[in-house]
């Protein structure tokens, strides 16, 4: 089995009187694209703001390339892509401005910057946007704007957000294929969804719901747990059965 | 990939900051605007405000006495710009009539006898309590005024020469004469980087935590410190650029007095613009919305304006709101600027002004640093 790039033990966070994310261990590989699904509140955001070293647990502990974290988050940051749930640019930045700014934040020669941003426009389908203010894109392009922020420096490992969330479906193929392109590099990705259908195309799913881990597994091994009367379970079906609630896509622009 | 050994990361990331702030600046021309509109308006309005000789006051005279003496007073308020001077005759109205319906702000009447009492002084010595009495009716509904009359009237009267019953030597200490604009300047210039640094500063940290792009920088490699950097870096910048905006206009529009080094001048600008950039960022903590943000302007500028010692003297402070007075960092940069800009003296050589500026730089960096850290993990 490949080493684990993301491992965290019993890790817990509370706000107050309520338990944002309840005791999980989690444990991603290298190369893999791991999905966490659950309905808003389910603890996903706050989970991957551990793991960027944002938010300090309450309990428990978690390492990224096993280095752990918060205490030696220094030692792994460069090679760390992270996209918020937010669009998280500067919205009085040019788009090609925006991406020097944080190719020149993690170190990459001036001369590398050009050439990634040329690499990553056409990627992002964003050529023509370079010198555009990130406040007169549309609501996609600034998602791919975000994205491509996060790729710049080239990370091993992306921590990504809800990356798709608002898009429309086109795009958020689009994104998709980015993300298996890139992991067909080698990179591995932790992605926070609450579209189910999103999850089928995960190596390994995590359902989260109220702060804990319900079900973990790759989308086969999942489905496999639910009893068949007919065809094979969507991932819907699999999550209702699980958890013993709705889907959570039901709950659509919530996850913030 | 990475960049190479010979420029430390570390400045690398400050100067990435510093840039990408100046570029938000520069894309967002209001902002621009705002940032030189206000020092060059500061400059122009409150220096044509408080430049300030007042003048025109329309002031009546009566002459009971008719002789060379009160002719060469009644010359010398003629020739000063303050006064309107109409001459009425004796059997004119009161004077309180004169005030009250006629539009006349104040009334001089030299009673008759007036001369021979005077000189009678002279001649009897100090032994006598004969003495020439000026009537002087004053509307004192502006202090300010009535105060400019009572000295007018007071220089017509010295102004008679060597006859006169004082003379009065003033030294000028600073080789030229001081006037209020004179002392002013250094004051717009701490209040224009003051409340511009803070509030930009302010804004800008905000905007960050609004768009997400805050969360991003704590994941990326930049540190505290160097965010801090970079900022101060910025508007540093912008703050030289705006003093020395204040400092041309004071010169070319009002000729102000710069009797000190530009070099120490510029050096506590961007001391206090530190400073500055601390408290805004201190501030930000405070505000989770832009629109929160602007609710601090006023509390930025308020008290800088009425309790720095900026328009009137400390001592002029109602002593219930002195103590404010001494928190307000403003306060501070009026006495090392002035200092620097007026005296001539060294930072250094006004110790009260010029510590009052580190502490203020020191807890503000301090403060905000621990503050960043807390935002970060939030």
């Amino acid at each position: 089995m490949a080493s684990a790039v993301i491992e965290t033990h019993g890790i817990a966070k509370q706000f107050g009187i309520r338990q944002a994310v309840d005791r999980v261990d989690l444990q991603v590989s290298q190369g893999e694209i791991y999905g966490l699904v659950g309905p808003s509140g389910a603890g996903k955001t706050t989970l991957i703001r551990m793991l960027c070293g944002l938010t300090r647990p309450t309990a428990g502990t978690a390492s990224v390339f096993g280095s752990a974290i918060p205490k030696k988050k220094r030692a792994v940051e460069a090679r760390v892509g992270y996209m918020p749930q937010e669009h998280a640019v500067y919205r009085d930045l040019t788009v090609a401005e925006n991406l020097r700014f944080f190719g020149r934040i993690y170190g990459v020669l001036p001369g590398t910057i050009s050439g990634r941003i040329d690499e990553l426009l056409p990627m992002m389908r964003m050529s023509e946007l370079r010198r555009q203010r990130a406040d007169q894109l549309s609501g996609g392009e600034k998602q791919r704007l975000s994205l491509a922020c996060a790729l710049l420096h080239d990370p091993e490992l992306l921590l990504l957000d809800e990356p798709t969330i608002g898009l429309d479906p086109a795009l958020r193929i689009q994104f998709w294929d980015h993300f298996h392109a890139l992991n067909r590099r080698g990179r591995t990705i932790l992605l926070t969804t609450h579209y189910l259908e999103e999850a089928e195309r995960c190596d390994r799913v995590g359902m989260m719901k109220l702060g804990r881990m319900i079900a973990e597994g790759t989308p086969a091994e999942l489905k496999a747990r639910v009893p068949r009367d007919g065809g094979e379970p969507s991932m819907e079906q699999v999550f209702i059965y699980v958890t013993g609630s709705d889907a959570p896509a039901a709950d659509t622009e919530g996850a913030k | 990939m990475r960049a190479a050994k010979r420029v430390p990361q570390t400045m690398i990331r400050i100067g990435a900051v510093a840039s990408r702030v100046l570029r938000q600046i520069w894309h967002d021309k209001r902002v621009v605007l705002f940032m030189f509109a206000v020092p060059t308006l500061a400059m122009i309005l409150f220096g044509y405000s408080f430049s300030g000789n007042i003048q025109g006051v329309r002031l009546a005279v009566i002459d009971d006495d008719q002789t060379d003496l009160t002719a060469s007073i009644i010359d010398n308020l003629q020739a000063d710009d303050t006064f309107h001077v109409t001459t009425l005759s004796q059997d004119t109205k009161s004077p309180e009539d004169l005030l009250l319906h006629n539009g006349y702000q104040a009334v001089v009447r030299f009673p008759d006898k007036f001369t021979s009492l005077y000189y009678a002084h002279f001649a009897m010595g100090v032994a006598t309590s004969a003495q020439g009495v000026i009537d002087l009716a004053l509307d004192e509904s502006d202090p300010q005024i009535a105060a400019a009359v009572q000295m007018g009237l007071a220089n017509a009267v010295m102004d008679l020469g060597e006859g006169g019953p004082i003379k009065i030597e003033t030294c000028e200490l600073y080789g030229v004469s001081i006037r209020f604009i004179d002392s002013f300047a250094p004051a717009i210039m701490g209040l224009v980087v003051a409340f511009l640094c803070t509030v930009l500063t302010l804004l800008s940290v905000v905007k960050e935590k609004v768009d997400g792009t805050f969360a991003r920088i704590w994941v990326s490699p930049v540190r505290r410190g160097e965010f801090i950097l970079g900022y101060i870096a910025a508007f540093g910048l912008v703050a030289l650029a705006q003093s020395v905006l204040v400092l041309v206009i004071g010169k070319v529009v009002f000729d102000v007095v710069i009797n000190g080094s530009l070099f120490w001048a510029f050096a506590s600008v961007i001391l206090f613009a530190i400073g500055n950039v601390g408290l805004g960022t201190l501030l930000s903590s405070l505000a989770q919305t832009e629109s929160q943000a602007i609710l601090f302007f006023p509390l930025v500028l308020l008290p800088s304006v009425l309790l720095s010692g900026m328009m009137w003297p400390l001592q002029a402070i109602p002593w219930l709101l002195r103590p404010l007075s001494y928190i307000v960092p403003l306060t501070y940069s009026n006495r090392l600027l002035r200092a620097v800009m007026v005296k001539g003296l060294a930072p250094w050589q006004e110790p009260v002004g010029f510590a009052g500026v580190l502490v203020f730089v020191l807890l503000t960096i301090v403060t905000a640093s621990l503050i960043l850290r807390q935002s970060a993990r939030e």
